[in-house]
């Protein structure tokens, strides 16, 4: 199969995904630094909660990672 | 001067240039085979995974019996203050996520054992020794023990009959998806600690190839030591939320079990 056909899809899955990541991950700091300003009591169960959903949204974009490594390294 | 500059890029650009960058990268993600034994139509690969992991096992159970030889009511030395923290914290992760004391004193030696082996494997990368979870083997063998795990050990905490009523709480509709996340879980496990280690390891491998100096100790501050304590404690954490939902579940189906009954008599 054409090489840069391959390299240019890896590029693709991974851009995008680390895009959309970078977007969730923002949007999910950002309220949470949010909640943090206004109850600076609650900021322990807070970042716990953060750290739980970035774990989850990280992952899409590890996904999107090991398929591009699989095109890459597996073709 | 502009003749010395011109020859000492030529130089460096000669030196920086490696051949093939893709042949290389793909000799560093190669297993390397110790030897192999042939038995029937199997093949068991005995490789450097295996090595890597019993040395962290090794050194693991050597710091662990330092750490907990001479035990004393008020700790005075560092083996005993740095193990009674590490697992008071593990308890008190268990108990925010919905477990009494005594389902986390039974939870944590597992969870505690598999997140300081996860993490030990992942920091080998610090000595140049390629950590065991590049290979996929290696994060979907622990990711299927620990499936196997908090399914057992959930069925052990709350029975066998909150267990199914942790499956359909709100709705029997839901029991499907339930089934379903039993074998989401084990995957997203393995291919979070499988991706995130085999990225680092490839991109450590490339800047390896291209800048040799100083400029991998900076990133791998990041990749090597940061990146593999993180995914360590984030498997320990995922596998304390996944008994904790169950227990959570079986303990909102026995509540809501209760108020149903009281409201009929």
């Amino acid at each position: 199969m054409d090489k840069g056909l391959i390299a240019l899809g890896a590029a693709l899955a991974i851009a995008l995904a680390a895009g959309a990541a970078a977007i969730g991950i923002g949007l999910a700091s950002g309220k949470a630094f949010d909640a943090t300003a206004r109850q600076p009591e609650m900021s322990g169960k807070i970042q716990a909660m953060l750290l739980t959903a970035i774990v989850f949204i990280e992952a899409t974009a590890i996904y999107a990672l090991v398929v591009s490594l699989l095109l890459i390294f597996a073709f | 001067m502009t003749r010395f500059w011109a020859a000492f890029k030529e130089q460096l650009i000669e030196e920086a240039a490696v051949g093939d960058i893709g042949a290389a990268i793909r000799h560093a993600i190669e297993p390397n085979i110790l030897f192999k034994w042939q038995i029937g139509s199997f093949e068991l690969i005995f490789s450097d995974v295996i090595v890597v992991s019993w040395i962290v096992m090794m050194f693991i159970f050597v710091v662990a019996w330092l750490a907990g030889r001479r035990r004393e009511k008020i700790p005075s030395h560092v083996g005993q203050l740095l193990s009674e923290s590490l697992v008071n914290l593990l308890l008190n992760l268990c108990q925010n996520s919905g477990m009494t004391y005594d389902q986390a004193e039974r939870v944590v030696p597992f969870v505690g054992t598999i997140g300081l082996f996860i993490t030990f494997t992942n920091l080998s990368s610090l000595f140049k020794i390629p950590p065991p979870a590049k290979n996929p083997a290696f994060p979907i063998a622990l990711a299927l023990l620990t499936i196997i795990y908090v399914i057992a050990t959930s069925i052990r905490l709350v029975g066998l009959r909150g267990f199914w009523a942790s499956l359909v709480f709100p709705k029997a509709m839901l029991l499907p998806f339930r089934i379903l996340d039993f074998i989401i879980k084990p995957m997203s496990l393995a291919l979070r600690l499988f991706g995130n280690v085999f990225g680092a390891y490839i991109l450590m491998e490339f800047i390896y190839i291209i800048i040799p100096v100083l400029i991998p100790g900076v990133v791998g501050l990041w990749f090597d030591l940061a990146d593999g304590i993180l995914q360590g404690a984030i498997f320990t954490y995922l596998t304390i939320m996944y008994i904790g939902e169950i227990v959570e579940g079986a303990h909102e189906a026995e509540h809501e079990h209760q108020i149903r009954q009281s409201a009929h008599i």
